[in-house]
């Protein structure tokens, strides 16, 4: 009884928390056009945001000194792949089955479904940047569009993905992986933020996920796999031609933040329900 | 190799499958006038409801789930008044007339069904008389049944009697008469949810369309006001309202579970009324009121 009731208490610090940082943070944008129009730009343009991780990975990957180095340095890389692709399913399957609506959603009257009654949620007031992108979200919003990726926020798969990547960067090389680092919590999460798509809850349980996933795949890459890495590692010097190649697409896909993977997954489904299940 | 192999179908059937994991439910009130509350539920006996209509406190459903035709009031409880046993499959929408007789529709076996003031479950016009899969109803001025054809594109007028004759023929280019109701004035407006058109047939039986393939816009059931024609669209979970002479505005967007917006009513005291077919499959469904929130009107 003791406990529940500490934990309520601790919840409840947490969430008021956690809606006082975000909307500190939330409260620079709406200010300025050409501020905000900055700040979305570094969200919308997969280049300016995605690129720069894309490019530390592959300086990370082509910058070792001696074979071993390099060696060593593709070893953590394949695994960092690997992690990036574990992180992503656990946090889309954790948002999409967590119910907690953006933070730009929830400035609305919304009502939620608990049992068998409608309760009114909470509303954060956050502001909304002026840049045309989001004011476009924002009247497609009022007018009632709301899409089904923006009701699960938590956890963030954006911080989760990138700071898998970014953290596995660090490991193979420490300058690269601050450039990366940096570029992923001051310019991507921070813009998620001032942005008000996700709260900080939402940033730090991605992270959380990423460090877990990123510890344990790389643990299992040095010890109980480490045989299966290293003839990856092997196999990406001998075929240098092809793994450039591969890696090339891997990168590109990553600053694209896996828009044509998740079209393709999108084929598949609508496959599945075609052929399978004979809809549509 | 043989385990990654593994690993990799069983990440990837995850991803596929976790689509439709969200069972949460919500309701985004974009006019912050109205408030939501569920009035009846599955617990309450409901299955699915699609087609809906409230007298007097009386809620009258087309049950697709539970294909049945039912009765539900808060005191009363849930009442069936016809079930599949008497030929019909899947109750789409149903009206009432003065006399307290229900006519309704079903698109999977046809037909026009009457279910009369003493209980008496008929079919008034079947699949011989050209009526194959019937959607949308209207109880018109002068007693008659219009009935939408969704598979022929046309529109039928039926006597009390079970005379059939065509109202509109294919030419005038309404695909799925999805909904059909008359205002005050005798004009008749249908909701064609193939072709994204609400439409307005004027007494000089004049087509005009008044809301034409515009973006997220997919009418399933309209019901007429006091004025005012309420819109609910299930492709895209909203809940409308549109004015002549006004902008088509959204009331209520609807997530999650609550997507699928069905029926569309409203009773003397303007309250709206919502049927959502959370599961059709598992016969889960609500009904959802919109009415006004007096304390954020006051707050204005």
């Amino acid at each position: 009884m003791i406990l529940s009731s500490i934990l309520i208490l601790l919840a409840g610090r947490l969430t008021d928390l956690n809606d006082q940082l975000l909307l500190g943070i939330n409260s620079l944008a709406g200010r300025s056009w050409l501020f905000d129009s900055i700040v979305a730009f570094f969200q919308d343009n997969d280049l300016a945001k995605a690129g720069v991780i894309g490019c530390c990975f592959l300086a990370a990957w082509y910058g070792g000194k001696t074979k071993d180095g390099t060696d060593k340095r593709r070893k953590i890389l394949i695994a960092t792949l690997v992690a990036a692709v574990c992180v992503i399913t656990t946090t889309k399957v954790l948002s999409r089955t967590i119910f907690l609506p953006r933070p730009e959603i929830q400035s609305q009257k919304i009502y939620r479904l608990e049992g068998n009654q409608l309760v009114e949620m909470k509303r954060i007031p956050v502001r909304i940047p002026l840049d045309e992108t989001s004011q476009k979200d924002y009247r497609a919003l009022l007018s009632g569009t709301v899409e089904s990726n923006d009701l699960g926020s938590f956890p963030s798969d954006h911080a989760g993905f990138f700071l898998a990547i970014s953290l596995g960067i660090l490991l193979a090389s420490r300058r690269l992986g601050l450039v990366a680092l940096g570029w992923t919590l001051f310019v991507i999460l921070a813009g998620k933020l001032i942005g008000g798509h996700h709260t900080p809850l939402d940033i730090a349980a991605g992270g959380a996920v990423a460090i877990a996933e990123l510890s344990v795949i790389q643990y299992f890459a040095r010890n109980r796999f480490s045989g299966w890495f290293d003839k990856l590692t092997g196999l990406s010097l001998r075929y240098s031609a092809l793994s450039s190649a591969i890696i090339f697409a891997v990168i590109f896909e990553v600053s694209s933040t896996l828009t044509h993977i998740r079209a393709f997954l999108g084929l598949l489904a609508a496959m599945r329900r075609h052929v399978f299940l004979g809809m549509g | 190799m043989k385990q990654i192999s593994i690993a990799i179908i069983l990440c990837s059937a995850t991803l596929l499958t976790s689509c439709k994991l969200q069972k949460e439910g919500l309701v985004v009130m974009t006019d912050d006038s109205y408030k939501a509350s569920i009035v009846a539920a599955n617990k309450d006996g409901i299955g699915s409801p699609d087609g809906l209509l409230v007298r007097g406190g009386r809620f009258y459903l087309a049950d697709e789930g539970s294909k049945s035709v039912e009765m539900w009031s808060k005191t009363d409880g849930l009442k069936i008044l016809a079930d599949s046993n008497h030929g019909f499959q899947s109750p789409e929408d149903l009206v009432i007339d003065a006399e307290g007789n229900i006519f309704f529709t079903d698109d999977d076996v046809g037909g026009l069904w009457e279910l009369d003031n003493r209980g008496t479950t008929r079919l008034l016009a079947g699949k011989d008389k050209g009526l194959i899969s019937t959607e949308g109803i209207a109880l018109a001025p002068d007693g008659s049944i219009l009935v939408g054809d969704g598979e022929q594109h046309k529109v039928f007028r039926v006597t009390r009697d079970g005379a059939v004759t065509e109202f509109l023929g294919k030419e005038k280019g309404i695909t799925k008469p999805e909904s059909m109701v008359f205002d005050d004035q005798g004009n008749l407006y249908i909701a064609d949810n193939q072709d994204n058109v609400l439409y307005l047939i004027d007494l000089k039986r004049e087509i005009h369309k008044l809301v034409d393939r515009q973006d997220s816009f997919s009418p399933e059931t309209i019901y007429y006001s006091k004025g005012a024609l309420y819109i609910s669209d299930s492709r895209n979970g909203k809940l409308y309202v549109y004015r002549p002479n006004e902008e088509l505005r959204v009331i209520a967007a609807f997530g999650g579970q609550l997507k699928d917006v069905q029926g569309v009513t409203v009773d003397d005291l303007g309250n709206i009324y919502v049927s959502v077919q959370n599961d059709l499959k598992r016969k889960v469904g609500t009904i959802i009121e919109i009415s006004k929130d007096q304390t954020a009107i006051a707050k204005r």
